[in-house]
């Protein structure tokens, strides 16, 4: 397997290098760097131009200035990276680590959102085939794929920020919008429960009214503009959460694995009281240390209630802790919207990736960071999402039709089972390799977004870049897609081995 | 090996364990309506084999599966099903889920498959049992440890950790069996289970099905093709044919004394061996053998590991107007011979000659000359043409990459060939889709004749095929083979097919001859023990004969000193699975291969 | 179930004749016949989907080639793309339910009439798009073809520049050819796009070719002495040509995106040339101001991917029933 994968490396970073070159002489070749100049009227002009020749290295033959490069990038080994600078003589180094982080951030948490709704939905349409739900979100796949996503953005900058913007300003749900919306949550989820036609009802009837009711309430309170969690919403989802992982995963029979989980709600909700000072004014790296104790928490629980089922005890109670963080996380989230509120009056922007001269405390500029953040992230998901549950939905339909889910049927497995541990399992192998060449492929696909948006992240460089026949940040964008698909690659192949024993060596 | 009865086994208690009354499926199909089972009643009494047989197609899987109620959902069930007593069609699917697996449980055909590649042995095997509340954790692996013991898999407690690619075939069905087993089933349903799995695997396999009916009066309904394992296995046997049961009866009854003519039609297709008394040898004429292979080695190379050897110093050869039979197991190396004989791999070292001329060393032209006069056909009817070729273009295609003649004579050659296999002239014009599988392979074999081959090589061309197909396209290539009188290389894993067709039998085992000579010589008088036991585990289709060579060949087990391969349990272990710390005798049945 | 469907040889010796063959699984054969094509053209006509996207697709594609004519051929709509004039009623559309008016579309700032912009910009992204999925779908096919075919180096070097369009993104390797290229004209442009387009088909028909080549048609083929390239013309890409079809359908779909978003960055058609894309471009800004300059060109790309995804969709369903309904 090691050697494997050091082969697999080898090449890739070989056709990383020829990718280079060939990249290179194309964009020095695209055009003319020093058209703009040549075009000005001033009256230093041929200053400028001999000067954009000396920072360029135009006089310098293609191979010279290839080589130039190669041997900055090179430096990068031994910690000295030198990826040249732009033609207005900046850095590009400098220039690349504020343009990553800014599109590694918003292309991770896309990828992540897409990967765990579009799975969902593929496992759901995949086991309601051929129902009204499967040709709803069929049709929306659709929709999705053909959707020029640039003009998508503009339509989401103007309904989901300039008239999200003007509501939060004064929001007022009316009777017959609650209904509204009520009437259509209802719908969608007795879709996709399913089931007799009493039990859709059911489930349409208790949507409904809990949505209008809520809505409704909502509203009344104010609690659009003043939201709160409180300790009694966390503790109930939590327990909801941990009821259903366990129903969906092990089965209620399993009780030991029940009750670790359940008490993991309940350490949990001492910890929820016991932290709270703490939590008002937090850091990062106090947040991480936090969710790594609340995972070992979970072990801890799982590991002494676990018995005969140690081992699935454990992974719930983790994933039960974890879930429990993040809702607390929320919590305290949802109550600095307020002051927020005060401080950014129109909370959605349309434009940049941070708001200027931004101050407030550490729950304010991380809702800041959020409101930033979730146009394009939404863009970006969305498309993903079409593609990964599609794939998913086709590979979960193929292994749903193998003889070992027959075989596990006929053991007397609920559907349940059958799918969450028969089906599944293999179903995820191709669908593994699928997501890890997405993300390169998505960072290149960022590039649009971060223009619509106006986020000044790789995209811009790359663009600008190109505009000016520049070669130095074009390719230091493609340093970081290239690397990345090279890591993603070996992390699909690092997947691939672990979900199937067949290939382990 | 206890003696199963001649007449049905008497129900112990409480009548049936699995009945079928007027049963009746049917299907909606992109096509319409399709009606697979027509009102059929059946019943398995507890400690009895009844084997269910039938051709493909003759909806006799089918019936089984209504039985855990796992038909897709384009199925409409009418009659009633019962299990254990109670009625399936009105199970709720709750009811059907704790029936599934604790009440019936099956084995299906394909253990290849039939298992999950994902998850280990041990969690495939723990669910059931800690599903139906048998046992939780240690108890249930420790049990599952008892019951890989019994199936006879070696060194459990280790390989349970292991995934199913780790197993040989015979060991995953084996696996399959353990898993059925784990909830103490009242009936077990066997679909095919034996048909994937080389012939001396399927005798162990039928030995193991036939001691859990004896040890734990499981009764067994047995989904089967084979007239053969029929004989060795049922105390009763139900014919299928078209969706409909045509007879039922004893083992012993049906299998001699047929009523329907379906049945007899089917009994009197099954290839027997030593049927074909002596024959004369094939004498050479004039000039060089049509096939001559000498020290021929071929091998595999994978990625990162040894080439693996699949043929190992092979040398034999075939004269004109001689068939000679290939015969091997599974990975035997027989096919790659055959596809080697043919230039399609090359040979590591060794000599190959075909009609005097050496293939290994031959350049294009010549080598595309020398394939004018070799014909080919290969097993599989479902990709052996071209599907995008009308029959008739398929036929020509030899003619037309030698360009031979012009169109209108390759129409009638096309025309005279088909009536040479038996075709109707206007087939011509249809697309292999359209076809069923014999009359595929008939195609096949029209088109390797269409440059009257000198030398043939036929590489499984009936084992994909029903019994009675199999048997009419069997006469016809013997037939044919008179006519054009070329020499051919039978390859089949078949014994009782080559028995009715070879003149020269060379026997395979792991790439090396095991035996060769004529074929009577061979099949009648073998000198190796692997040809012995080759022809040992090879079922014949009367329950008679087939128990006294059952009996022969535990004898000769014994003889080389084999384990046998039935149920490994301890007797006196009234109370089985009550304890995982309960020692058990893992050498088995005390009398089983001592015989009764 | 497998074993009841694959094969439903179900005759006594003497075999009966072809029509008798076929009793459990496919009892209409017995009757009546079906060649693949006629299979394939039934299910697609039953895939209402795709029925709507091949209607959608017909008509704009009538549409935006009568209404301004295709080079010096004169279309029925007077007006054309490039003549300004005065702005009426803040270029507003003035089409109703049942009526266009003057400008159905409404009006750029520099009172050109925005329908003929609009056709002539979906013609252009119409041919573009067309052009690339044809252009790519032959080099692909070939070049999978050849390297699963032949293995070896032509394999490993098809693998490669694979591996190569992995690691520089497509819209990246595309937008640097563009910008070369789209000064030169739309189909210098198209051709560069097929170029970087290809890979994944070729990836595609080599998987095809690979498992084909095993097949025990091909292997007789071989055995009887037949040449690869005839080999491969006769007997195996025949038998690709679904798989290709309907890559070649979401290639179209996809090439159409892709040359808007170029458009769009401004690596893709350069002015005077109008593309769909670039039409967004100039207007993205004016959504407030004047949206039926941002609705229309939007609409239509939609539309048209929309339609080209579905036509593909039931090609697939078509092809390969597997994935049909009841199996």
């Amino acid at each position: 397997m090691t050697r494997y994968i050091l082969r697999r490396l080898a090449i890739s970073f070989g056709v990383l290098f020829v990718g280079s070159f060939l990249l290179y002489i194309m964009v020095i070749n695209s055009g003319d760097p020093l058209e703009d100049l040549r075009q000005s009227t001033a009256s230093n002009r041929d200053v400028l131009i001999q000067g954009r020749i000396d920072t360029m290295g135009l006089d310098l033959p293609w191979y010279q200035r290839y080589w130039d490069w190669l041997t900055g990038v090179a430096g990068c080994f031994t910690g000295n990276c030198d990826l040249g600078t732009d033609q207005t003589g900046t850095d590009v180094l400098s220039m690349l680590e504020q343009a990553a982080t800014a599109t590694l951030r918003l292309v991770t948490i896309a990828t992540f959102a897409a990967i765990i709704i579009g799975i969902i939905v593929g496992i759901l349409t995949a086991i309601r085939q051929y129902s009204g739900f499967d040709y709803a979100v069929t049709f929306l796949t659709f929709l999705f794929f053909s959707l020029p996503v640039f003009w998508a953005a503009v339509l989401l900058k103007e309904y989901g920020a300039i008239r999200f913007n003007d509501w939060i300003a004064d929001p007022q749900i009316s009777v017959l919008q609650a209904f509204i919306v009520g009437a259509v949550l209802a719908f969608i989820l007795q879709a996709v429960m399913g089931g007799s036609m009493r039990r859709r009802l059911f489930t349409a009837g208790a949507t409904g009214a809990f949505s209008v009711i809520a809505l409704l309430y909502f509203t009344y309170v104010g609690w659009w503009r003043s939201p709160a969690l409180g300790p009694v919403i966390v503790i109930l989802v939590s327990l909801a959460f941990a009821v259903g992982l366990v129903a969906l995963f092990a089965g209620l029979g399993k009780r030991r694995v029940l009750y670790a989980t359940l008490t993991t709600v309940g350490v949990g909700s001492v910890l929820y009281f016991a932290l709270a000072p703490l939590l008002e004014e937090p850091n990062w790296w106090l947040l991480l240390g936090l969710l790594v104790s609340a995972v070992v928490v979970g072990l801890v629980v799982g590991y002494f209630w676990g018995g005969y089922s140690r081992g699935q005890a454990m992974a719930m109670s983790a994933i039960t802790a974890v879930f429990m963080a993040g809702m607390t996380f929320a919590d305290h989230l949802v109550y600095a919207w307020h002051g927020f509120l005060e401080l950014k009056p129109r909370p959605i922007s349309t434009i940049g990736a941070s708001t200027p001269n931004f101050q407030g405390d550490f729950w304010e500029t991380t809702l800041d960071w959020g409101t930033q953040l979730i146009l394009p992230t939404i863009l970006l998901t969305l498309i993903s999402v079409a593609t990964y549950s599609r794939y998913t939905r086709s590979s979960m339909l193929e292994t749903m039709n193998q003889d070992y889910v027959r075989t596990a049927r006929s053991k007397g497995l609920s559907e349940r089972t059958v799918i969450t541990k028969h089906a599944f399992r293999n179903a995820l192998i191709p669908i593994t390799t699928i997501i890890a060449l997405d993300f390169a492929a998505l960072i290149g696909g960022a590039v649009i977004t971060e223009t619509v948006f106006g986020w000044n992240g790789m995209g811009a460089m790359f663009r600008e870049g190109l505009d000016h026949v520049d070669p130095n940040p074009v390719m230091a964008f493609f340093l970081v897609t290239g690397t990345a698909a090279v890591v993603m690659n070996l992390v699909a192949d690092l997947a691939y081995a672990s979900l199937d024993p067949r290939i382990r060596r | 090996m206890t003696i199963i009865d001649e007449t049905p086994a008497q129900p112990v208690q409480g009548g049936a364990v699995l009945s079928f009354t007027d049963l009746e499926i049917k299907f909606n199909t992109e096509f319409g309506r399709v009606h697979a089972v027509k009102g059929i009643t059946l019943e398995v009494n507890p400690g009895e084999v009844l084997a269910l047989v039938g051709e493909s197609g003759s909806g006799k899987s089918v019936t089984s599966t209504s039985a855990l109620g796992l038909l897709p959902r384009n199925a409409t069930v009418n009659g009633a099903i019962s299990v254990a007593g109670k009625s399936v069609d009105s199970m709720s699917d709750r009811s059907l889920r704790k029936m599934r697996g604790d009440d019936v449980a099956m084995v299906f055909q394909e253990p290849m498959t039939a298992l999950n590649p994902v998850l280990t042995v041990r969690t495939q095997m723990i669910e059931a049992l800690e599903l139906h509340g048998k046992a939780y954790g240690k108890d249930a692996e420790a049990r599952a440890v008892e019951l890989l013991t019994m199936v006879g898999i070696p060194d459990p407690e280790r390989r349970i950790k292991q995934y199913p690619h780790e197993f040989s075939g015979g060991q995953r069905q084996r696996i399959v069996i353990a898993m059925a087993l784990s909830c103490d089933p009242t009936v077990i349903i066997a679909d095919e289970p034996t048909t994937a799995l080389d012939v001396t695997v399927q005798a162990e396999i039928l030995d193991l099905l036939r001691s859990l009916k004896d040890e734990l009066n499981t009764g067994i309904l047995l989904i089967t093709h084979s007239m053969g394992v029929v004989a060795d296995m049922a105390d009763r046997v139900a014919v299928m044919y078209k969706g409909d049961l045509v007879e039922q009866g004893s083992a012993q009854e049906v299998l001699t004394r047929p009523q329907h003519e379906y049945t007899k039609r089917l009994l009197e297709a099954v290839p027997k061996l030593g049927s074909r008394g002596e024959t004369a040898p094939v004498v050479q004429e004039e000039g060089p053998k049509a096939l001559e292979v000498h020290d021929l080695v071929v091998e595999y190379h994978r990625q990162g590991k040894e080439p693996f050897r699949a043929v190992d110093g092979v040398s034999l050869s075939v004269k004109r107007g001689e068939i000679v039979g290939l015969v091997g197991e599974s990975g035997s190396g027989k096919s790659t011979i055959a596809r080697c004989a043919l230039g399609l791999i090359p040979a590591a070292s060794g000599e190959v000659a075909i009609l005097g001329e050496d293939i290994t060393q031959m350049s294009r032209k010549p080598l595309k000359e020398l394939r004018r006069r070799i014909g080919v056909v290969f097993q599989d009817p479902a990709s052996s043409l071209n599907p995008r070729l009308p029959v008739g273009d398929c036929i020509a295609e030899p003619m037309d990459v030698h360009s031979i003649g012009d169109s209108k004579s390759r129409r009638e050659k096309v025309a005279e060939l088909l009536d040479a296999v038996e075709l109707p002239r206007s087939v011509a014009n249809r697309y292999p889709h359209e076809l069923s599988g014999g009359q595929r392979q008939r195609v096949s074999i029209a088109r390797a004749l269409s440059l009257d081959p000198e030398f043939l090589v036929a590489d499984e061309p009936t084992s994909a095929l029903d019994v009675s197909v199999q048997a009419s396209v069997l006469k016809m290539f013997t037939h044919l083979q008179e006519q054009y009188n070329f020499g051919c290389l039978f390859v089949s894993h078949d014994l009782a097919v080559i028995d009715m067709l070879a003149d020269h039998v060379v026997v395979l085992k792991d790439g090396k001859v095991v035996e060769q000579g004529a074929r009577h010589k061979v099949l009648a008088d073998p000198q190796e023990e692997y040809t012995k036991r080759l022809l040992m585990a090879a079922p014949v289709p009367d329950p008679a004969e087939q128990r006294a060579r059952r009996e022969q060949r535990y004898a000769f087990m014994k003889e080389i000193g084999e384990e046998d391969h039935g149920l490994h349990i301890e007797h006196d272990d009234s109370a089985r699975g009550n304890g995982p710390n309960q020692p058990f005798n893992s050498s088995g049945l005390g009398g089983l291969a001592g015989g009764h | 179930m497998s074993e009841e469907r694959r094969d439903s040889a179900m005759q006594g010796s003497p075999e009966p004749l072809p029509h008798a063959g076929v009793e459990i699984d496919e009892p209409k054969f017995a009757d009546k016949s079906y060649s693949q094509g006629q299979l394939v053209r039934r299910r697609f006509f039953r895939h209402k989907g795709a029925l709507a996207g091949l209607a959608v697709l017909i008509l704009i594609t009538l549409l935006a080639f009568t209404s301004i004519g295709i080079g010096p051929l004169p279309g029925w709509w007077d007006k054309d793309f490039t003549t300004t004039g005065s702005v009426i009623n803040g270029g507003r559309p003035t089409m109703g339910w049942f009526y266009l008016g003057e400008h159905p579309f409404g009006q750029d700032t520099t009172g050109r009439d925005y329908f003929a912009m609009v056709m002539r910009g979906t013609q252009i992204s119409l041919v573009i798009a067309f052009t690339v999925g044809i252009l790519s779908t032959i080099i692909g096919t070939l070049i999978g073809a050849i390297a699963g075919y032949y293995r070896g180096w032509t394999e490993s070097l098809l693998m490669r520049v694979t591996d190569l369009f992995i690691i520089i993104p497509l819209l990246v390797f595309a937008a640097v050819l563009g910008q070369i290229a789209g000064g030169a004209g739309i189909f210098a442009l198209a051709v560069a796009l097929a170029f970087v387009t290809w890979t994944g088909l070729a990836r595609l028909v080599r998987g095809e070719v690979l498992s084909l080549r095993e097949r025990e048609f091909v292997s007789a083929a071989q055995a009887i002495g037949t040449g690869s390239w005839r080999i491969i013309m006769r007997h195996i890409l025949p038998n690709t040509i679904g798989v290709i079809i309907v890559a070649t359908t979401f290639a179209i779909a996809s090439a159409i995106l892709l040359e808007t978003s170029l458009s769009f960055l401004g690596f893709g058609v350069q002015p005077p040339d109008i593309s769909l894309g670039s039409l967004i471009s100039d207007y993205q800004t004016a959504f407030t101001s004047r949206p039926w300059l941002f609705w229309f060109p939007g609409l239509f790309i939609l539309a048209i991917a929309l339609s080209v995804n579905f036509i593909g969709d039931g090609l697939r369903d078509a092809f390969d029933p597997r994935q049909g309904k009841d199996g």
